[in-house]
């Protein structure tokens, strides 16, 4: 067979399809290295190539690039994801336990609080035994609303010792006063109660008992004042 | 069955891939000197194209994926042959591909597999060099598929038979119950006209 016979078979050929007596002079002619039906081949693959190109669009799954990566021993990608992974759960550990370590903290502070809190009322139960344990010191009870007693020590100062307080609206703190005999009220510390409306306080230091007219107590902005601003809520005559 | 076909071959459509062609020597070269990377644009590049033929031929996509695998893994092993300079990869990569799926068809389909040692040499990546720059181009692809569209209903047949199902003549001839020579007819006529239409629009 001549080459122009040949070159229309080249396309089955180069899809190794080509079979018979046309298969035996195609590889005739090649293998003496006849230049006509080496061209024709390079242009039957090159048409086949193009055929190939024309099936319809197919999207292939995300894992086979993987997989082909994998099977030729180069994918790192997989280690990179399980790297990733890891790193992620580290990063998730490590938020973890900061997040531990911050509620640690913020629970710690609040224990510290707590406890400077209860130290506090501790040392103000202490002082408070104490100024009740002196023989000299006095007490005058009340008794209309809020309950309770006041006591007057000339070397120690005042406690006053209440429940039954009416609760606080925010911003609002309890003032004590003391108000001598014709003179105008002296502040005398602020203080709060307990949710129960109980409450203790001491004003600490020397009191001329002999002036003291009354003790007051009146609600007060939560910085005080300098003079009662509302009717007091407590008001004890003392006289000794 | 002969309408089926006929429907198949219809549904002929153009790849929406870009294929730049130009640069695959650079990536060629990558791949000779075994750079993981080079792999990776290379599946990026043709791994779609190769799977969208795969599984054409298949059509079944869990063996795609095998025979695609089987594919660049064949491609990797061999690029020490090809030739970065004058090599063209997309059409030896798609010739890797469709040989690696006309095996499984052949295997499936217990028919003689007296080919194989032929497609092993016809994928040899020497055979794929001094291609024009342009031989895989959308244009070409769509120049193709107007051209196959002119083509007869016999011929579209005989092209689909030949390309996605790897019969041989005497097979087109028994599947279709025609005389040998009648296939041949249409086999030679079909590939004139595609490779006449092709050359034309390169020359255009």
């Amino acid at each position: 067979m001549t080459c122009d016979e040949l070159k229309d078979v080249y396309e089955l050929y180069a899809l190794g399809q080509l079979d018979g007596e046309e298969k035996e002079e195609a590889d005739a002619h090649l293998d003496r290295g006849c230049a006509v039906c080496q061209s024709s081949l390079n242009q039957a693959l090159a048409l086949n190539a193009v055929v190939l190109t024309t099936s319809p669009d197919a999207k292939p799954p995300a894992r086979l690039r993987h997989r082909v990566l994998a099977s030729v021993g180069i994918e790192r990608r997989r280690w990179g994801w399980a790297a990733g992974l890891a790193a992620a759960c580290m990063l998730v550990v490590a938020l973890w336990l900061g997040v531990q370590e911050q509620n640690r903290k913020a629970e710690l502070d609040a224990a510290r609080q707590t406890l400077m809190r209860v130290q506090g009322d501790r040392d103000r139960m202490l002082e408070a035994f104490r100024f009740l344990n002196q023989p000299e010191t006095r007490q005058v009870g009340f008794q209309k609303g809020p309950r309770g007693n006041v006591f007057v020590n000339s070397r120690s100062g005042v406690l006053i010792i209440a429940t039954n307080l009416p609760p606080l609206t925010p911003g609002r703190i309890f003032q004590m006063w003391l108000i001598p005999k014709g003179g105008a009220p002296r502040p005398a510390g602020l203080f709060t109660a307990g949710a129960s409306g109980d409450a203790f306080h001491i004003l600490s230091g020397p009191v001329d008992i002999a002036a003291l007219g009354t003790v007051a107590v009146t609600v007060e902005p939560e910085a005080g004042s300098a003079a009662p601003t509302t009717t007091p809520i407590i008001a004890v005559p003392v006289a000794f | 069955m002969f309408l089926k076909l006929l429907a198949a071959g219809l549904v002929y459509s153009v790849l929406q891939v870009v294929l730049r062609f130009k640069d695959d020597a650079d990536l060629a070269r990558r791949l000779k000197a075994r750079d993981p990377h080079a792999m990776a644009d290379l599946y990026d590049r043709y791994g779609r194209l190769a799977y969208s033929m795969i599984l054409r031929v298949v059509r079944n996509s869990a063996v795609a994926e095998d025979l695609v695998q089987e594919t660049f893994l064949r491609v990797w092993n061999r690029a020490q042959s090809f030739d970065p300079q004058r090599g063209a990869l997309g059409p030896w990569i798609l010739t890797v591909a469709r040989n690696r799926a006309i095996d499984y068809l052949r295997s499936v389909d217990g028919r003689m597999s007296s080919g194989a040692l032929d497609l092993d040499r016809l994928e040899h990546p020497g055979l794929f060099s001094d291609f024009e720059d342009s031989a895989l181009s959308i244009d070409r692809a769509r120049r193709l598929k107007a051209a196959f569209e002119k083509l007869n209903p016999h011929q579209r047949m005989v092209i689909e038979l030949a390309y996605y199902e790897g019969l041989s003549q005497s097979e087109m001839a028994d599947r279709m119950k025609q005389p040998l020579g009648t296939v041949k007819t249409w086999v030679r006529s079909a590939l004139k006209a595609l490779r006449e239409d092709l050359s034309e629009a390169v020359s255009a």
